[in-house]
């Protein structure tokens, strides 16, 4: 009972801060995430009592994740007319996205562990924090590394689009959500309909593609 | 249909997945697998939005919550991850832009091709402000 309770305050307090300053950095997991872990560390709370009531809740990741395919559903109509470029636009991103990370991780010497916890970094949550966990990485660190990408991709968007001049809204808008995932899309809404349809539709296919793809990549780049 | 038996169908779906998951060697997780069971069950009408609306909204609507458990096990990460974060949030940046780029770019480039490159947009006032 106790995880449950602290986990609804800590995401409520969160949601509430967030809903106050609208600012992405005041991201709600962030919040939370530092809320309850602060708590348990001032209390001398063990993680393990802790987990008891957490994994109550992280049951249902597994149900969540297959109602992704309810938004994904809702836009695929949005796919019929441009599915070539969008397809490929996405699966360069995603390919782009995990080579990069392997390549980052023999650079400055991370560990295979970190390495692959990072390698689902740009797709949503509940498929990440899974994916990670089935190819050895540590779900925890996926989670903040996806919650920091979001942010990333939700305060840069704008001037990424600016300064490599992709124009086209579609474009704006598949690139946004293969990158920066649910996080993202809520600022390629802001920028306009076309974009914020795109972005949303690109979450879940960039999710299902990266899955598709990283086995393969690690087996020839890692 | 009643808000138990959504959940009940959600679930069974998602079962067959990890089912699916397990009996095979597809290296895709069985929640993932069960998603696209949703999707083509969705895509052929067999079940409609309308029968699993309840559910759906309550989930989505708090998508985030559900990824807090998971989460607070980095109090468990060692010392030698502790002392890779900053490297670690610079790479989140910098490969954020990079895969942006990357998508945009490949987008851009193949739909100039094809001749109608932009679609005509509903709401052209929002459209300029990038």
């Amino acid at each position: 009972m106790f995880g449950i309770i602290l986990t609804i305050i800590a995401f409520e307090i969160g949601i509430f801060i967030n809903n106050k300053w609208r600012n992405p950095l005041l991201n709600p997991i962030l919040i939370a995430t530092v809320l309850i872990i602060g708590f348990l560390t001032v209390t001398g709370i063990e993680y393990e009592t802790y987990k008891v009531g957490g994994d109550y809740i992280s049951f249902f990741l597994g149900p969540v994740t297959v109602l992704l395919a309810v938004p994904l559903y809702k836009q695929i109509q949005s796919l019929k007319r441009y599915w070539f470029p969008i397809l490929a636009g996405i699966t360069v991103g995603s390919a782009t996205s995990v080579i990069c990370v392997i390549a980052c991780a023999k650079m400055f010497n991370l560990s295979k562990t970190l390495m692959l916890s990072l390698t689902p970094k740009s797709i949503t949550i509940p498929m990440g924090s899974v994916f990670s966990e089935q190819i050895g990485g540590i779900p925890s660190i996926t989670i903040v590394s996806i919650v920091i990408t979001g942010i990333t991709g939700a305060v840069t968007a704008p001037l990424v689009c600016r300064y490599f001049r992709i124009k086209n809204p579609v474009a704006q808008g598949v690139a946004i959500g293969t990158a920066s995932h649910a996080l993202g899309t809520t600022k390629a809404m802001e920028i306009g309909e076309i974009q914020g349809a795109m972005s949303s539709l690109s979450i879940g296919v960039a999710g299902v593609i990266t899955v598709f793809i990283t086995p393969a990549l690690l087996k020839v780049f890692a | 249909m009643r808000i138990l038996l959504q959940l009940a169908l959600i679930l069974g779906i998602c079962y067959a997945g990890d089912l699916i998951h397990k009996s095979t060697d597809i290296p895709i997780p069985g929640n993932i697998l069960g998603m696209l069971i949703l999707l083509v069950l969705l895509c052929l009408k067999i079940v409609k939005l309308d029968h699993i609306k309840e559910v759906s909204d309550f989930f989505l609507k708090r998508l985030s919550f559900f990824f807090l458990p998971p989460a607070i096990g980095l109090m468990l990460v060692g010392d030698d991850v502790k002392s890779r974060w900053p490297l670690l949030l610079f790479l989140c940046i910098v490969l954020t832009i990079v895969t942006m780029a990357a998508t945009g770019w490949t987008v851009q480039l193949l739909s100039k091709n094809s001749k109608d490159c932009t679609p005509t947009p509903k709401n052209s006032s929002k459209q300029s402000k990038v």
